[in-house]
């Protein structure tokens, strides 16, 4: 993401050919991909993802979240869970592959003062770049980090390093709270006027809750199977109020249509507003 | 580029020069808007992808009103999508969507179930596919292709009854039925159940259904089912397509299509060969069709 990433309009998406800088392993079954890609890094907002292609071209291209975006270098933070992610799980330095990005909305945080940043597993990967940017605008940021275990908690530190309070949740107790981290969240003394959330769907659906009875906007950064990435396909949705910026055109209710609507997780989304969502 | 995978062919215009490729088929519009299939609607599976999109689409008075003039400035061919649930739903939507200037041909997709008579899909039925080819022959002069399923005991007899009822020319061939159920959950992954499988595991059915229906028509085919490469491409050309068209290797790498125009250019100037139309059905014996088609690939 450039230093001016307030300022950075609708960038038009592209295939970026890209080459690999830098491959480490996080944790079992967690990996962190860097590349060489500054025409992306100028163009990316927080909150944006990628689609990965695979270089064996055998499979859909895998959606991951742009987790660094700075200089020249982007990078990926994935759990490698399946086919697609284990390929690219096995790219070493020098690399090649491409990715189809920047795509989707991104977060939006301007008129924030403090910040809750809400993620679980792999959510992770889509929220430095948000949380660097608040920090950056002198915005106070905490990261809610849940995982199952303690040395799933990667980049923890790094968080820290870049100005956020950590507070870390594990199923297991192994470190932080015993328990979800969306417990932590409604325990949190001071509440926080802006939630940013990240990870899998059952986390996000407990995040929604809390926020709304603690009467807190919250933006949900959603996930769902992805084939096409970019609008084409309409397989990847969820259901919004009609009546919603985000909702995709479709007739009312008088002209036959309902106040409810499907919209593109890939094209309206990823992020949307909590309350908005009819899932 | 195949229905149902492209949008509009504005989602992919950043990512794909259009001009380069003969056309885009529009996602299938019905007479009702339509929400389309409650969530998950799409499965990886090994080899290919289930999908239960449900058609969703705003209806052809929003998608009239709204969408269309924004296919005016496509560079390739915009080729239109009908979808109904009765022979009236068809001709409807046909005359209204083929009276405007932007759609220039219009794809009939039949695999849609007759609500008349008890949700019998169109296209496994030859008489229910012949009078929605006729009625929506009798709607425009403009050119139909006639998407037909494989999902039947016998496709050549169905693209026979598409050709006699008035069809111009045959899309084969549309998805193969299928399913897949989660270990954990005990519950089928699609929130419809059953969707329609695509990509590489169904390409053997595609080019069989070409073979097929390449030896009872003489009508041109539009190939598709599972084509990734060049390779792929020639198969359907060889058993019998004067064209193909590309969907679900799209989510694979937007570049493919494209690819496969400049890598086909290249395979005919290396061999000498001046058209596509000197190879097509060179593989399939039965096949003797002399036609006109400007084809190139969709």
């Amino acid at each position: 993401m450039s230093d001016s990433w307030r300022e950075c309009p609708d960038a038009m998406p592209a295939v970026h050919e890209v080459v690999v800088s830098d491959a480490t392993q996080l944790a079992p079954g967690v990996f962190l991909l860097g590349f060489h890609a500054p025409a992306l890094v100028d163009v990316t907002r927080p909150g944006q993802f990628l689609m990965a292609i695979p270089p064996g071209g055998e499979r859909c291209a895998t959606a991951l979240g742009i987790y660094e975006a700075q200089g020249e270098r982007a990078s990926i933070l994935f759990f490698a869970v399946g086919p697609r992610t284990r390929e690219l799980a096995e790219l070493r330095a020098g690399d090649r592959f491409a990715v189809s990005a920047p795509l989707g909305n991104g977060f939006t945080f301007s008129n924030a003062s403090d910040v809750a940043i809400v993620a679980g597993g792999v959510g992770i990967a889509s929220v430095l770049l948000p949380a660097q940017a608040l920090v950056q605008m002198g915005k106070r940021v905490r990261l809610f980090y849940g995982a199952r275990t303690a040395e799933l908690l990667v980049e923890k530190d790094r968080f820290a390093r870049e100005g956020c309070e950590v507070i870390c949740a594990t199923d297991d107790g192994s470190f932080g709270h015993h328990g979800f981290v969306t417990q932590a969240l409604a325990a949190a003394e001071r509440k926080p006027d802006l939630i940013l959330a990240c990870g899998p769907s059952a986390m996000l659906r407990a995040t929604a809750v809390v926020a709304n009875e603690l009467g807190i906007p919250a933006q949900l950064s959603l996930e769902e199977t992805f084939a096409c990435g970019v609008g084409g396909c309409w397989g990847c949705v969820v259901p919004v109020d009609r009546a919603s910026a985000q909702a995709p055109g479709f007739p009312g209710e008088d002209a036959g249509g309902s106040g409810v609507v499907y919209a593109r997780i890939c094209k309206e989304g990823p992020v949307f507003w909590a309350h908005e969502l009819r899932w | 580029m195949a229905s149902g995978c492209y949008g509009s062919g504005e989602e992919f215009e950043p990512f794909v020069d259009l001009s380069q490729i003969g056309g885009v088929v529009l996602k299938s519009v019905t007479r009702a808007p339509r929400l389309g299939n409650p969530t998950p609607r799409l499965v990886q599976t090994p080899a290919g992808l289930l999908n239960a999109i449900g058609l969703q689409n705003p209806g052809i008075d929003w998608y009239l009103e709204h969408d269309v003039k924004k296919f005016a400035k496509r560079p390739c061919k915009v080729v239109g999508s009908v979808a109904g649930f009765s022979v009236d739903d068809y001709a409807h939507v046909a005359q209204r969507l083929a009276a405007r200037d932007e759609i220039h041909a219009l794809e009939v997709n039949i695999s849609c179930p007759n609500v008349a008579h008890e949700g019998e899909t169109f296209a496994c039925d030859p008489r229910l596919t012949s009078s929605v080819v006729k009625a929506v022959r009798g709607v425009t002069d403009k050119t139909i292709i006639v998407k037909l399923s494989p999902n039947v005991t016998d496709i050549a007899s169905i693209a026979l009854e598409a050709q006699h009822a008035g069809a111009d020319a045959l899309a084969v061939i549309n998805t193969v039925r299928g399913m897949a159920i989660d270990v954990d959950t005990w519950k089928p992954r699609l929130g419809n159940v059953t969707g329609g499988l695509s990509g590489p595991a169904i390409r053997p059915i595609a080019v069989l259904a070409v073979y097929e229906v390449a030896r009872a028509v003489t009508i041109p085919i539009v190939g598709q089912g599972g084509i990734e490469t060049t390779a792929d491409a020639l198969e359907f050309i060889l058993a019998g397509a004067s064209a193909v068209c590309v969907g679900t290797a799209n989510f694979t790498d937007p570049r493919i299509p494209v690819r496969i125009v400049e890598e086909l250019r290249a395979y005919l100037e290396q061999r000498g060969i001046g058209s596509i139309r000197e190879i097509v059905g060179k593989a399939n014996v039965g096949f003797a069709s002399p036609f006109q088609y400007e084809g190139d690939e969709g």
